[in-house]
């Protein structure tokens, strides 16, 4: 059966391992521009370091993007060409009824495939992570939103589990779909809603956020985007503390005492520039709520998120086997 | 284990539905071992369904079956004593002639490489050549050869001929008997024309409309049907026109041939269909 897996398996084995080469090539390169250059930004003049900063993010966050997007895409591909078709082709060849009367049960035909198959789509898709993360690492650690959707979904080990998930549900809607065709678009649209929905509605509820007061001064609005005031009081928007994944778009911006910052307050502190406005402001005692996931979460998220999708990829491998004992006759 | 008494098909009721469509209906059947059996029906009168329920294929919705001994396709043991040939004789086309035997050497317990390479070369296949370009006839032979090597107890061929040249039917047919012959294998046959299995078989199934219409070894029914213009004595059953079934020798009674019975028999069930219909 290993041998047979193989032969069927190895033009899609070369052409991977070919892609992959070429990645590899391209994020080395990639990779050891970052450290030169992460070393010249490390290296600045105080008076420089601002436009160092910028021009290093700049130069990088496009590549990286869209590299991490290529990653994002590898299990779908996976799932649509290799899942998909792994059963449908035997059936529309009608090859099926070659190999499943060979001495072999298809349970155990089935059980070779998917564990081999599986591991080689999570061997690309892993091997392809592992050097997106060594390649963009000085980048993340600089300019690197962690938990952003797309650099959280293309570093580190949730590849893994997208790589598995793919592969076997393919697999399985083209067992119960019998259509290459339709197995290959419905498992595209499943795979595409699931990875969609999971970093905007089901990733933040991981594990229950934390809320925690903030200060209002100067360190703050560096952290945030603008500072909007009128009638109704001041709202910051856009604040994210370092490193956490900021569960808060806008906040009121609140006195001391929980009553909102007022606009007679702001005209108090309108100085002759921009900074003695802000050192007055935050003289006044302001604070204002955040929720947040902490930093030191990003690695938890990682495992749950990897182990979620193992699981759903085991109860999918347990339907499918169900069904090929059960129902493909 | 089954031995050289246990039946190579014995099904007791045996249905099939497909939704509301019925494949196979109420099908009973002992097969002994050691037969060729042919199996005719026309087109869509269940044949394929019989015989992937036998291979284990397909499952039954009601009714028992046992292939030698056990439940069709159950376990590896089962599945390494049948052998099938599905229709059109599926193969790998970008597999070569010797991936093919390669794939039957390691899927199989009881491979018989000698045997194997022995047909390809006697069949001059080039084990290099893939199996898209093969002829029908070669990828008949090709499918044939895997299901042989691997030494099976009983050997299912649906439609074998279907797709091949009178030249070549007559060769595929030539190339089974000596090989049955050589291996002592069970074989069951499928075929819309009589006419392609009539040399070769000596049990027969006439299956139509889903149904049983007629059974038994080849001698047994020629011995029992006979030809007989004008009236009937009582006790004997008209088939179709002049063939009647008669366990009495009748005065004046005609043999007949294998082909001319099995026509009977499929004409009467399509008489009956179409009257029911109406």
């Amino acid at each position: 059966m290993i041998w047979l897996t193989w032969r069927q398996f190895r033009t899609q084995a070369l052409v991977a391992a070919a892609a992959l080469t070429a990645i590899a090539i391209y994020l080395v390169y990639l990779g050891s521009r970052i450290r030169d250059d992460y070393a010249g930004v490390l290296g600045c003049q105080p008076s420089d370091c601002v436009i160092a900063r910028h021009t290093f993010d700049e130069s990088y966050t496009g590549p990286l993007t869209v590299v991490g997007l290529l990653l994002i895409a590898v299990p779908a591909v996976i799932g649509i060409f290799w899942g998909a078709p792994l059963i449908t082709r035997e059936l529309e060849e009608r090859t099926d009824r070659l190999v499943w009367n060979q001495s072999v049960t298809r349970t155990r035909w089935l059980t070779t495939k998917l564990v081999l198959l599986t591991l080689a789509s999570a061997a690309v898709t892993g091997l392809f992570s592992l050097l997106l993360t060594w390649s963009a690492s000085r980048y993340d650690q600089f300019i690197g939103d962690r938990f952003g959707a797309v650099s959280f979904a293309s570093r580190n080990v949730v590849p893994l589990g997208y790589a598995a998930f793919a592969f076997v549900l393919g697999t399985v809607i083209g067992l119960v779909a019998r259509r290459t065709l339709v197995a290959m678009a419905l498992t595209l649209a499943v795979f595409a809603v699931v990875q969609l929905l999971v970093p905007t509605v089901l990733r933040e509820h991981l594990m229950a956020p934390v809320t925690t007061t903030v200060a209002f001064d100067e360190d703050a609005m560096s952290r945030s985007d603008t500072l909007g005031i009128n009638d109704h009081g001041a709202t910051i928007m856009g604040y994210a503390m370092a490193g956490t994944w900021s569960l808060t778009d806008d906040a009121k911006v609140l006195n001391a005492d929980g009553t909102p910052y007022t606009l007679q307050q702001a005209k108090a502190c309108e100085k002759s520039s921009q900074v003695e406005n802000m050192a007055c402001m935050a003289g006044q005692n302001l604070h204002f709520s955040y929720t947040y996931q902490p930093a030191s979460r990003y690695w938890p998220f990682q495992l749950i998120e990897l182990s979620a999708y193992l699981g759903v990829t085991l109860l999918l491998t347990a339907f499918g086997f169900w069904w090929i004992r059960h129902r493909s006759s | 284990m089954s031995t050289a008494t246990t039946p190579v098909i014995e099904t007791g009721g045996l249905s099939k539905r497909y939704g509301r469509t019925t494949a196979l209906a109420d099908c009973t059947l002992h097969v002994p071992a050691g037969r060729i059996v042919g199996l005719v029906g026309p087109n869509g009168a269940g044949k394929s369904t019989l015989l992937g329920l036998t291979c284990g294929v397909i499952a039954p919705t009601t009714g028992s079956i046992e292939v030698l001994g056990n439940r069709p396709g159950g376990s590896a043991a089962q599945l390494a004593k049948v052998g099938f040939v599905a229709q059109d004789a599926p193969v790998y086309r970008t597999l070569s002639v010797g991936d093919h035997l390669r794939l039957g050497a390691r899927l199989n317990p009881r491979w018989d490489q000698p045997l194997a390479e022995r047909r390809v070369k006697r069949l001059g296949l080039d084990p290099a050549q893939k199996a898209s370009g093969l002829s029908g006839g070669q990828r008949a032979q090709l499918a044939l050869t895997v299901a042989a090597a691997k030494r099976a107890e009983l050997l299912i061929l649906d439609e074998p001929v279907a797709a091949l040249d009178p030249l070549a039917r007559h060769a595929f047919l030539r190339d089974l008997l000596d090989f049955v012959a050589e291996l002592g294998v069970s074989v069951v046959l499928s075929s819309h024309l009589l006419g392609d299995l009539e040399q070769v078989c000596d049990h027969l199934i006439v299956l139509a409309a889903g149904r049983v219409q007629l059974a038994g070894d080849v001698d047994d029914l020629l011995a029992v049907h006979h030809r007989v213009a004008g009236t009937l004595p009582t006790g004997v059953e008209r088939i179709h026109e002049d063939v009647v079934r008669s366990d009495a020798v009748l005065p004046g009674a005609q043999p007949i041939d294998l082909e001319d019975l099995g026509m009977a028999y499929m004409t009467r069930a399509a008489v009956a269909s179409i009257g029911g219909a109406a």
